[in-house]
């Protein structure tokens, strides 16, 4: 008798956790397999080692802007400028390089530029008590409009082969950009679960008035959010130039809403205070799919549009409910 | 004093229960046509619960109320204003962006056709005679935004009467104005009593009471205590009403003594949102209250103290050194922790787990090498819960599924698990039941037992009384009292801070 209800309460607790689960990353992934399995079924290339690694590739640049969004969202402020930070620092990088000659040089003045479009969109958001949205939603018109003024509108091409390995070069089989963006996930990861300032940004978007009153360094680390995605923002900018051997001014345009479907999708919350990199990563992962997956599959490129909408809201639909 | 005849409403046999308390048991309330009735309580007496349910907030578990002999069920707040029940709150309702006459027919609006284009002159010369009947000087087309405290409180009035309200239920309505806008409402308040609209009066100042009001109902534990014709009874029957006996055992004895060294003094300490300079010494082993009601400047003493709002004057010396306290992590240095008056907007992340909640002030303590560990901080969160017995005990929960007192056990756990020997408690047992808090005092008498200075700012009188070695009571924002020993029971606080 007492042993059956101890068994009833254990599976409780286990139901309690699986649903916990369902309802954060298990749902992502679920969803992640249903969609693998369909391509799978529709096109004999996409199950194979070959075109997963493309993909890993193809979400490489989405992933790590991706990232830098998930800690602005999570401090319940929104980033629409890495898009247009990205071309920025793609031209910046591209004009360093051309002068110098100097890799190293041209890649820290680029991820200079885009810690410094961070900091102006973090103290106009924190100290100037502006909108974030609007903050940052200048800051896309004046960063893109700054790299068509300083390119005439014209791409900066030719640039050293070298300076391609990182987007486009391959360790083995294994494409460099997805190294770099395992890398970055990584260490993401570390940042946000196991140091304060991970956990001090998550609380402040969770309650700022509470993370204030429990003597976190509020405005500080609100700021630094910004940094970190204006730094992001760089990284996938100077990937994209190497990619293409090219600095486009037009290049990363529409990049924003991308990384914010994929941190949402992902299972962050707008108002703050929720999301994690993996959610982050597995929604990275479902765009690349249904991007991936569709191309490989022959739907015209303005359908995919439409399913690939769909199919977001159907996944952040498919989450809430319990 | 105006005799009326008939009875506008009346409430027979109310009933309403929360989870498990008790809220309303069997309350009656009668409301005479053209009087000022008061309502009055403690905190936690069932006063907004009853406002709650006449306002179509609450629906009630069981009774009747009756409008002019009628039953009437009362389905929500549109509905309330329907049948002519009007409520004046403590937070202005108004639009500041629209004028006065805007605000007044806000949602009824003199409408010209189908398309709703809104007839702008007969708007203001309706409104004008609004509030030409009430003899208020204030031009229609002045932009809200543009009026004081006290005007915006009258335009608000003239809105509720302008939807027919013929029951206008005043919630506090003399917070924050001046004694010229008390004056102007209180003579607009006779005004509207000639011409038979029928008032329910809240208010923690009794001398208003006495100024204003017919009839007096007093509610004690959700239960009515009595009542009272204003000219036929005196402040001390009233606050006895009120009060009821004491239950002696709702405060556990404490076994240490105040000790002589000070921990934290303020001397014509001022930040941003005090009215009035404010001076104290707290000493180590000391529970020193700081009381008075609400508006009386303790939150934003305690705010100050802690540095959230910044210093204009004076100085702060903790453990006899003189220390610049400027933000909530200068104060949290120096040994100073913080609960404040709003748990759920101030105190916690509701959605993230109990054991963040507690680890998140002092999460040094969960790191090793520089990397938080999880297990460190599960045995942190868990130890902290455990002493101070929240239940359930599963720090992996998310605090918005504890209940109020629990809550307010992980608020004050936050503090806890570090090196902290000042407490600054700002109403610490707000909204919690009796058992909980009971918990919360013996868990303060061995704070202090243990050596920690604990300064409590608390608008209940008889916790006051009950828990403190000392007790300062505030009024608009100065000290001015002090009460201790034998002097220090509550039908003296009472007195003191309502200034009867």
């Amino acid at each position: 008798m007492d042993k059956k209800i101890e068994t009833g309460e254990r599976k409780n607790v286990n139901w309690a956790k699986i649903k916990r689960l369902l309802k954060g990353e298990l749902g992502l992934i679920l969803i992640l397999v249903a969609l693998m399995a369909v391509f799978s079924f529709l096109s004999p290339y996409f199950f194979t080692s070959k075109n997963l690694l493309n993909i890993t590739r193809q979400v490489s640049i989405t992933l790590i802007v991706a990232i830098g969004m998930t800690f602005v969202i999570l401090t319940g402020e929104i980033d629409l400028s890495v898009g247009s930070a990205a071309a920025l620092v793609g031209v910046t990088t591209a004009v360093v390089l051309k002068a110098s000659g100097n890799l190293g040089l041209a890649m820290t003045a680029g991820l200079v530029m885009g810690a410094g479009i961070g900091i102006v969109n973090g103290l106009l958001t924190v100290y100037g008590r502006v909108q974030s949205f609007i903050v940052t939603l200048a800051m896309l018109g004046v960063a893109r409009g700054a790299a068509l003024v300083w390119t005439g509108g014209k791409p900066i091409s030719k640039l050293p082969v070298d300076f391609g390995i990182m987007g486009a070069g391959y360790l083995g089989v294994v494409p460099v950009s997805s190294i770099i963006a395992a890398g970055i996930f990584i260490l993401a990861f570390f940042v946000l679960n196991r140091t304060k300032h991970g956990v001090y940004m998550k609380s402040i978007g969770a309650n700022r008035e509470a993370a204030r009153l429990s003597a976190i360094p509020v405005k500080r680390y609100r700021v630094l959010a910004f940094v970190i995605s204006g730094v992001m923002s760089a990284l996938g900018g100077i990937l994209i130039t190497s990619r293409l051997l090219s600095a486009q001014p037009t290049a990363g345009e529409g990049l924003e809403l991308n990384v914010i479907a994929a941190v949402i999708l992902g299972g962050a919350s707008l108002s703050g205070g929720i999301g994690t990199v993996l959610g982050t990563l597995l929604g990275t992962m479902v765009i690349g799919v249904i991007d991936n997956g569709m191309n490989l599959v022959g739907v015209s490129s303005f359908f995919q549009q439409i399913v690939k909408g769909v199919i977001i809201l159907v996944a952040v639909l498919a989450k809430r409910s319990d | 004093m105006i005799r009326v005849a008939g009875t506008v409403l009346k409430l027979e046999k109310i009933n309403k229960s929360f989870g498990g308390i008790h809220a309303l048991k069997n309350v009656q309330f009668e409301l005479f046509e053209g009087e000022v009735h008061a309502l009055l309580g403690e905190n936690g007496a069932g006063k907004s619960t009853l406002i709650k349910i006449l306002t179509g907030v609450h629906r009630m578990d069981s009774g009747k109320i009756l409008i002019h002999g009628k039953n009437i069920v009362i389905e929500d707040p549109v509905d309330a204003r329907q049948k002519g029940i009007g409520a004046i709150y403590q937070e202005l309702s108004l639009i500041d962006s629209l004028t006065v006459a805007e605000n007044i027919f806000l949602g009824h609006e003199p409408v010209g056709n189908f398309f709703g284009n809104l007839k702008k002159k007969e708007l203001t010369r309706r409104a004008l005679e609004y509030l030409n009947t009430f003899g208020i000087e204030i031009a229609p087309e002045t932009p809200v935004s543009d009026l004081g405290l006290g005007q915006k409180r009258i335009v608000e009035i003239v809105k509720a009467l302008s939807i027919n309200a013929n029951i206008l239920l005043l919630d506090e309505p003399t917070t924050g104005m001046s004694k010229a806008e008390i004056d102007t409402l209180f003579s607009i308040m006779d005004d509207l009593k000639r011409k038979k609209v029928t008032m329910i009066y809240i208010s923690h100042y009794l001398d208003e009471v006495f100024r204003v009001c017919d009839r007096a109902t007093v509610l004690r534990d959700g239960e009515n205590a009595g009542v009272f014709k204003i000219g036929e009874v005196d402040l001390k029957t009233l606050i006895r009403a009120m009060l009821g006996r004491t239950l002696k055992e709702e405060f556990p004895r404490r076994n240490g003594f105040p000790g002589r060294e000070t921990v934290l003094e303020a001397s014509e300490f001022q930040s941003e949102g005090m009215a009035a300079p404010v001076s104290f010494k707290l000493h180590r082993g000391e529970i020193l209250g700081i009381t008075g009601i609400i508006g009386s400047g303790k939150s934003e003493l305690a705010l100050g103290l802690f540095g959230v709002d910044r210093k204009v004057a004076g100085e702060i010396k903790v453990k006899e050194e003189k220390m610049a306290i400027a933000s909530p992590s200068d104060a949290k240095k120096r040994g100073i922790s913080f609960v404040p008056e709003d748990r759920k907007v101030q105190g916690l992340f509701l959605r993230l787990p109990v054991e963040h909640n507690i680890t998140i002030a002092n999460l040094a303590l969960s790191m090793k090498r520089g990397v938080i560990s999880y297990k460190r901080r599960f045995e942190i969160a868990r130890e902290t819960a455990e002493k101070l017995k929240v239940t359930p005990l599963d720090v992996k929960m998310p605090v918005q599924n504890l209940s109020g007192g629990n809550q307010q056990k992980v608020v004050i756990g936050k503090w806890l698990c570090g090196a902290t020997d000042i407490f600054i408690l700002d109403e610490p047992t707000r909204g919690i039941d009796i058992g909980a808090k009971t918990e919360i005092y013996s868990l303060i008498n061995s704070l202090a037992d243990n050596g920690a200075g604990i300064l409590i700012m608390s608008s209940e009188f008889r916790e006051m009384s009950g828990v403190c070695d000392r007790v300062l009571i505030m009024r608009k924002g100065s000290v001015v009292s002090e009460l201790a020993g034998e002097e220090l029971t509550t039908e003296k606080i009472l007195t003191v801070a309502l200034g009867g």
